[in-house]
């Protein structure tokens, strides 16, 4: 009884608000008491079937077109009297957080007739599709997996919006609407023994539980992302760790790559017979700063996709990458192992091969790519120390310029070294 | 009359005096020659290191496996002889200290080798009596004027400072937060210097300082992919920016003052350079590794 004595003032101010707001739209326009919206559905007859819909947009049910359409005139389509996100944002006031710390692209965008029919819908929310299936039209990669997989998370099942925000989030990135492992732990009770059990009573409640466990659902059991390590598998823990009683029961046995350097020294050992050693590999983390000693979705364990691995670092060279003219494929498919080394290489830049035309040999028959000679006895014309190579007109990661070229045009890049041909 | 004279010079005195010392101080970059090869011709490959004073300059040429040693006059070498020990695979930095020993980081080995002046193998200088283990991975290493070993330890995130037989003194450890150290400099009054590759940013531990701050933000668009720094007399601190193929130069304050040179294969351009060295001069060599030569600017 208290309730509804607070309910109907709040109902009552929402209403008086509802009602000004559309007599207000409909003032602009001088439109006869009885002509809002009415008129409209004179000529847009068929537009009445979707008042038939079960969810319409409130200035929809009251009549008021005019709240965002201009019947005369506008400056943008469907005679909107803005831009779709001012228009929407208009009222829906909330929805774009000040201090957003990730936002769904299609808001940002101002997309929001992506998801959502601004008249009316058989969905709630007036989404144009039910549940996931909306998020799958665009996010179709994630609606194969969640379809495929053999162990699948409910939450997912049930619905995206159990975990993200469709439209932004205060709290987390990638929408979500806690941060890991707080999301996680809503559910998950960190404290009962079946959760202790499983994770062999290493105390992983601050832990990031994404590093390790897919939460979309996976083919491993315990969501475990599809690619494990053998040792972790295994529950072999204490291979790398302190034991689980111990006052740093997480604390790793060595540091850098001489954690890793127990089970796969002949490997560690043939990288530093080398020459060049990836600086990373040697550092503090060592391994780790590329791999995932637990699981992964990518190959050889990588945290992330091979680009964003090495972009953390080279974050230049990807940069360049991004604002090149044409694009490499091997560098755009983000395969940089195809032409480096990531480990270690006697040769500069920890290239594959000695020679730089024997790199780009591997997929280009240079030999058949033009007339002009390349190979060591063939002195570049502006440095007596260097040779011809591909390298010598061309720069792999891509310039600004068309075929990664160094200069904007043909007669740039052959004067720079003939310089006797400049006119 | 005599006063308006006066002030006339004072004057001009106080207009010309802040010009004349900035002109001192920065050096301006005029290509002086380039080295490219041995006395024999045979051609420098890589070359990765450098150390100089105003009588001598000596090369990494990493990728020949050798040092090269030059003697200096006003700036021009005269004549260079190699050094070439078994014990040394790939030169990567070298420095020498006041009784002509030559320090040599083996970038392969990743352990310091000592040399005579004549050149020939002494010892490695492995550091002594560390107080936390043995754990260490040298990335670069440079001598004060006291000839203090100053080395980058990137394994154990410190720069460890051992006295001129390699006995440990202490210790600094790196910064909280950093990407990752490629070298590092000791200015004369003893401040530090580290270079961050990977944020492009200089940080400094000043004379008697525990730990690191940065004195430089994160600074991208300056600086590519910096993997060498030097400080030369004055204390003016100059970064080379490998992967942009130039030098960028600050106070050590933080405070920009300029970037020289630019990116080519061209006589006075950089391509890939590693490191540089400024003697009491103001003769400036750089390591144009990719370039295969050593270009000398003033």
């Amino acid at each position: 009884m208290r309730c509804r004595t607070r309910l109907f003032p709040a109902i009552l101010i929402v209403s008086v608000l509802l009602a000004f707001s559309s007599a207000e739209s409909a003032d602009k326009f001088k439109l006869k008491p009885d002509a809002r919206g009415k008129n409209c559905l004179n000529c847009h007859v068929m537009f009445k079937d979707k008042l038939n819909n079960p969810y319409i947009h409130t200035p929809v049910k009251t009549g008021d077109c005019t709240g965002c359409h201009n019947p005369h005139t506008a400056a943008h389509e469907k005679f909107l009297s803005a831009g779709i996100k001012d228009i929407c944002l208009k009222c829906h006031t909330k929805l774009l957080p000040e201090k957003a710390v990730s936002t769904h692209k299609p808001v940002a965008e101002g997309e929001c007739m992506k998801c959502h029919d601004p008249h009316s819908e058989k969905n709630k929310f007036n989404l144009k599709k039910p549940g996931n299936a909306l998020c799958f039209e665009c996010h179709k990669e994630m609606g194969d997996l969640v379809s495929k997989v053999k162990f699948k998370h409910s939450p997912v099942e049930k619905g995206c919006t159990n975990c993200h925000s469709p439209h932004a989030s205060t709290a987390s990135v990638k929408q979500l609407k806690d941060q890991v492992p707080g999301l996680c732990l809503k559910c998950h009770d960190a404290k009962k023994a079946v959760f202790q059990n499983m994770h062999m009573g290493y105390p992983v409640a601050g832990s990031q539980c994404t590093s390790c466990h897919n939460p979309h659902g996976s083919d491993q059991r315990g969501l475990l992302y599809n690619r494990v390590h053998s040792p972790f598998a295994k529950k072999m823990c204490k291979e790398c760790h302190s034991q689980p009683s111990s006052p740093e029961p997480l604390k790793l046995q060595k540091t850098g790559f001489e954690l890793c350097q127990k089970c796969h020294s002949p490997k560690i050992n043939e990288f530093f017979s080398k020459n060049r050693v990836h600086w990373a590999l040697l550092d503090k983390k060592g391994c780790l700063n590329c791999h995932n000693p637990h699981a992964s979705n990518q190959e050889g364990l990588l945290k992330k996709p091979m680009m964003i691995i090495c972009g953390q670092c080279h974050t230049d060279t990807v940069e360049k990458i991004k604002k090149a003219e044409s694009k490499h494929p091997p560098v755009q498919e983000g395969n940089c192992t195809a032409c480096h080394s990531p480990h270690s290489s006697d040769q500069l830049s920890l290239l594959g091969e000695a020679s730089v035309i024997d790199v780009c040999g591997q997929c280009h028959d240079w030999k058949q790519h033009s007339m002009h000679p390349i190979g060591p006895k063939f002195t570049d014309k502006r440095n007596r120390n260097l040779t011809v190579t591909c390298l010598s007109c061309h720069r792999p990661h891509g310039t600004e310029y068309k075929r990664m070229m160094f200069f904007p045009n043909s007669t740039d890049t052959c004067t720079d070294c003939h310089e006797q041909l400049k006119r | 009359m005599s006063k308006i004279l006066i002030r006339g010079f004072l004057l001009i005195a106080v207009f010309f005096f802040p010009l004349q010392s900035f002109a001192e101080e920065v050096i301006r970059f005029q290509q002086l020659l380039t080295i490219y090869a041995d006395d024999a011709e045979k051609s420098l490959l890589r070359p990765e290191g450098l150390d100089c004073t105003s009588a001598s300059l000596i090369v990494a040429d990493t990728g020949n496996n050798r040092l090269l040693k030059f003697a200096l006059a006003d700036g021009t070498p005269k004549g260079a002889s190699e050094i070439k020990v078994p014990e040394l695979t790939q030169p990567i930095r070298v420095q020498v200290n006041s009784k002509g020993e030559i320090l040599v980081l083996d970038g392969k080995k990743r352990r310091i080798v000592r040399l005579n002046p004549a050149g020939q193998f002494i010892g490695y200088l492995d550091p002594k009596g560390l107080p936390s283990g043995p754990d260490i991975v040298l990335r670069s290493f440079k001598l004060d004027r006291q000839d203090n070993i100053y080395i980058l330890d990137v394994f154990s995130g410190r720069v460890l400072i051992l006295n001129p037989e390699g006995e440990y003194q202490k210790e600094i450890s790196f910064p909280e937060e950093y990407g990752f150290f490629s070298d590092l400099a000791v200015a004369p009054g003893g401040g530090i210097f580290l270079i961050d590759s990977v944020e492009s940013r200089v940080f400094s531990a000043p004379e008697g300082s525990k730990s690191f701050s940065p004195i430089t933000g994160r600074v991208k668009d300056i600086m590519s992919f910096p993997t060498g720094i030097t400080v030369d007399g004055k204390g003016l601190i100059y970064v080379v920016d490998q992967n942009g193929g130039s030098i960028v130069i600050f106070r050590q304050d933080g405070s920009f003052q300029g970037r020289r040179l630019a990116m080519g294969w061209r006589e006075g351009l950089l391509y890939y350079p590693t490191q540089m060295c400024v003697n009491n001069d103001g003769d400036a060599f750089i390591a144009d590794r990719n370039n295969n030569r050593i270009p000398v600017f003033r």
